[in-house]
C-alpha cells in the first residue's frame, strides 16, 4: 500500500501531542512503579535507595494487611462471571422490539452514568441496618430479624455488598456490549439449526456463543480489569474497612498514609503483571481458538 | 399466530419490570426522600417511595449551604475541556495509526491496547509525584492533563478511520490533498457518529471522576460536583439524610438529563435500526 508523498514524519507529527501526554501520564507511571518497587523512597528528602526485593519481602510477610487484601481482590473477581450472566440476560430481555424496550435499555444503563461517589452515598443509606434494603428483605421473606445485617460495617457482609453494588452500577454497560454481540449472530444459521431440530441449548452452544465469541472476550476482559481495579467503589462505600480492602486500596493507604511509595509501587507492579497474565489467559481460553469457537468438540 | 405467544410476552414484561425495580429504586427512593418535607417515613417500605408532605425545603437548604453553582461550573469547565482536548488529540493520532504506514505503527497500537488493559488507578501515585514536582498540585491542569492521555480515544478513532472506504481517500491524495486536509475535510466528516460517541463518553467519564480530582485538589472552591458534594455529604452535612438526598438529586440531575438527550449514543443499536429500516423499505 504505497501512499505517494506521505512521509513517516507526517505520522509522527500527527501523533506527537498525544504521545507526549501518553508517555508522561500513562507510560511513565508504569515504568516508575516498576522502578519504585525495588527502591526505598523518602518523600521529604526526595532520596531514593535500591533495596532489592525488600518491598516484596515486606508484602509477603505482611499477614495483617496484604494477605487479606490479596484474598479480597481474588474474591472480588467473582463479579466477572456474575456480571456476564446478568448482562447477557439483560441483553436478551431488551433485545426484542416490543413497545417500551428502548425505555428499559436506557433505564438499565442509567446506573452506569451516575458518579460512583454519588451512587455510593445513596447505597450507604439504603444498606444501613434500618435501611430500605433490610426492610425490603423483611417484607419479601416475611421474616423480621432482631439484628438485621449492617451491610457495610460487618465484615461478614461488606465485601459481598460492595460486589453487588459493583454489579448494580456496571451491569448496564456490559448489557450494551452483549446487545451489540447478539446482532452479530446470523439469523439464518439459527433458523437452519432450528429446522435441523436443534434445541434451545444446542442453538445457544453451537450457534449463538461461537458467533458472540469476540464480544464475550471483550466483555470478560473489560470486567476483569474493572474488578481488579475496584477501588473508588470501595473507598466511597466502606472506606476500605470491614474486610473490603483490595490490592489497590492497600496500595493507596500504604502510599498516601504510610508514605511508603516503594511498597505501593511493588503492589502496583504485581497488579500490572497479574492483569496482563489474566488478559493473556482469557485471550487463550475465550479467543479465536478457545472453547467458545469449538462448541466443546475439538 | 400471535395468540400462543401472549403468556411469553407477559413473562417478558414481568422480567423487565423486576430488573427495572432493581435498577431504579435507589434513585426513586432518593427523589422521594428529597421531596419529603417530613423525613419520618423514609425508612419504611413501601411508604418511603412516596413523598410525605412534599416540598422543596431540602433543595433550598442544599442551595443555601453548599456552593452547588460553583461546583457545577467547575465540573462543566473540567469536563468540557477534557472532552474537547482529548478528542482533538485522539483524532490525528488515530488517523496516523490507521492511514499512514510507518515503522513501529503496530507496536504503538499494541502499546495503546496494553495501556487500556491496565488499571488507570495505578498511575495515581506516580502522577501525584509528577505534579508535585511540576508545582501544579491544586490546579485545574493537574485534573485535566492525565485524562487527555486516553488510549481508549485513540483506539476508537483508529477503528473509525480504518473502516473508511479507501478509494475516496486515495482519490483525494492523487488530487494533491495533504494528509492534514484529508483528515479534517474528508475522513473526519464521515466519522461524525464515532466522534460524537467518543466526546459524550469522555464528557461523562470526566464529569463523574472522583478519585483523581479528590487527590490533587485541596481548595474546596476548585472542586467539581462529584468531589465537592461527596466531601460535603460525608463531612459536615452527613447528619441530615434528607439534605444528603436532595444534594444527590442536584448532582445527578444534570447527568441524567444529558443522558436522556443523548441516550442513543449509549444504548442505541444503529446496526439493528439500520437493518430493520432496510427490511421495512424492502417490503
Amino acid at each position: 500500500m504505497a501512499r505517494p508523498g506521505v512521509s513517516e514524519r507526517t505520522a509522527w507529527l500527527f501523533m506527537a501531542p498525544f504521545l507526549l501526554l501518553f508517555a508522561t501520564f500513562t507510560l511513565w507511571p508504569v515504568l516508575f512503579n516498576g522502578w519504585l518497587a525495588f527502591h526505598d523512597y523518602f518523600l521529604l528528602s526526595g532520596n531514593t535507595a535500591w533495596n532489592g526485593f525488600a518491598n516484596f519481602v515486606f508484602l509477603a510477610e505482611d499477614k495483617q494487611y496484604f494477605h487479606p487484601a490479596l484474598l479480597h481482590s481474588l474474591i472480588f473477581l467473582l463479579v466477572v462471571p456474575l456480571l456476564q450472566l446478568v448482562a447477557f440476560g439483560l441483553a436478551l430481555l431488551v433485545r426484542p422490539r416490543r413497545p417500551g424496550t428502548g425505555f428499559f435499555r436506557a433505564l438499565f444503563y442509567s446506573p452506569v452514568i451516575l458518579s460512583v461517589a454519588i451512587a455510593a452515598v445513596v447505597w450507604q443509606q439504603l444498606l444501613l441496618p434500618d435501611g430500605l434494603v433490610n426492610w425490603l428483605i423483611a417484607s419479601v421473606t416475611g421474616l423480621a430479624r432482631h439484628h438485621p445485617p449492617d451491610w457495610l460495617n460487618d465484615a461478614d457482609y461488606a465485601l459481598a455488598a460492595t460486589m453487588l453494588f459493583f454489579c448494580w452500577k456496571y451491569a448496564g454497560y456490559y448489557m450494551v456490549l452483549y446487545l451489540a454481540g447478539l446482532q452479530s449472530v446470523p439469523r439464518s444459521l439459527l433458523e437452519a439449526a432450528m429446522l435441523d431440530g436443534a434445541g434451545a441449548w444446542a442453538r445457544l452452544r453451537h450457534v449463538t456463543l461461537p458467533a458472540m465469541q469476540p464480544v464475550i472476550l471483550l466483555s470478560t476482559l473489560l470486567s476483569t480489569i474493572a474488578a481488579l481495579k475496584a477501588f473508588q467503589e470501595i473507598i466511597v462505600l466502606t472506606g476500605g474497612d470491614a474486610g473490603t480492602s483490595t490490592l489497590l486500596v492497600y496500595a493507596y493507604f500504604v502510599g498516601f498514609y504510610g508514605q511508603n511509595f516503594g511498597v505501593a509501587g511493588a503492589v502496583a507492579l504485581l497488579l500490572t503483571l497479574f492483569c496482563l497474565l489474566l488478559a493473556w489467559l482469557q485471550m487463550h481460553w475465550l479467543g479465536e481458538h478457545g472453547v467458545l469457537r469449538h462448541g466443546g468438540v475439538k | 399466530m400471535n395468540h400462543p405467544l401472549r403468556p411469553a410476552v407477559g413473562a417478558h414484561y414481568l422480567a423487565l419490570a423486576v430488573f427495572a425495580v432493581f435498577a431504579a429504586f435507589p434513585l426513586l427512593w432518593t427523589l422521594s426522600v428529597a421531596l419529603s418535607g417530613d423525613p419520618s417515613r423514609m425508612w419504611f417500605f413501601p411508604e418511603a417511595l412516596i413523598p410525605h408532605e412534599p416540598g422543596l425545603i431540602w433543595f433550598q437548604r442544599v442551595i443555601d449551604e453548599i456552593p452547588v453553582g460553583r461546583y457545577l461550573l467547575n465540573s462543566l469547565g473540567i469536563a468540557l475541556s477534557t472532552m474537547l482536548l482529548s478528542t482533538l488529540l485522539a483524532i490525528p493520532c488515530g488517523y496516523a495509526l490507521s492511514q499512514i504506514p510507518f515503522r513501529g505503527s503496530n507496536a504503538l497500537f499494541v502499546l495503546c491496547l496494553i495501556a487500556m488493559m491496565l488499571p488507570g488507578e495505578l498511575a495515581i501515585i506516580p502522577n501525584f509525584l509528577t505534579f508535585s514536582r511540576l508545582d501544579l498540585l491544586d490546579t485545574y491542569s493537574a485534573v485535566v492533563l492525565p485524562a487527555l492521555a486516553s488510549a481508549f480515544g485513540v483506539f476508537l478513532m483508529r477503528q473509525a478511520f480504518q473502516d473508511l472506504p479507501q478509494e475516496t481517500l486515495d482519490a483525494a491524495r492523487v488530487d494533491g490533498a495533504s494528509e492534514w486536509q484529508l483528515l479534517w475535510r474528508i475522513a473526519l466528516p464521515q466519522c461524525r457518529p464515532m466522534v460524537s460517541a467518543l466526546m459524550i463518553f469522555t464528557f461523562v467519564q470526566s464529569w463523574n471522576d472522583y478519585l483523581w480530582p479528590a487527590v490533587v485538589l485541596k481548595d474546596r472552591l476548585k472542586m467539581p460536583l462529584a468531589v465537592g458534594i461527596f466531601n460535603d455529604l460525608t463531612g459536615p452535612f452527613s447528619t441530615s439524610t434528607s439534605m444528603v438526598m436532595a444534594a444527590v438529586i442536584v448532582a445527578a440531575l444534570p447527568v441524567l438529563v444529558g443522558f436522556v438527550l443523548t441516550q442513543r449514543y449509549f444504548v442505541g443499536n444503529p446496526k439493528q435500526d439500520a437493518e430493520e429500516n432496510t427490511s421495512n423499505t424492502g417490503q
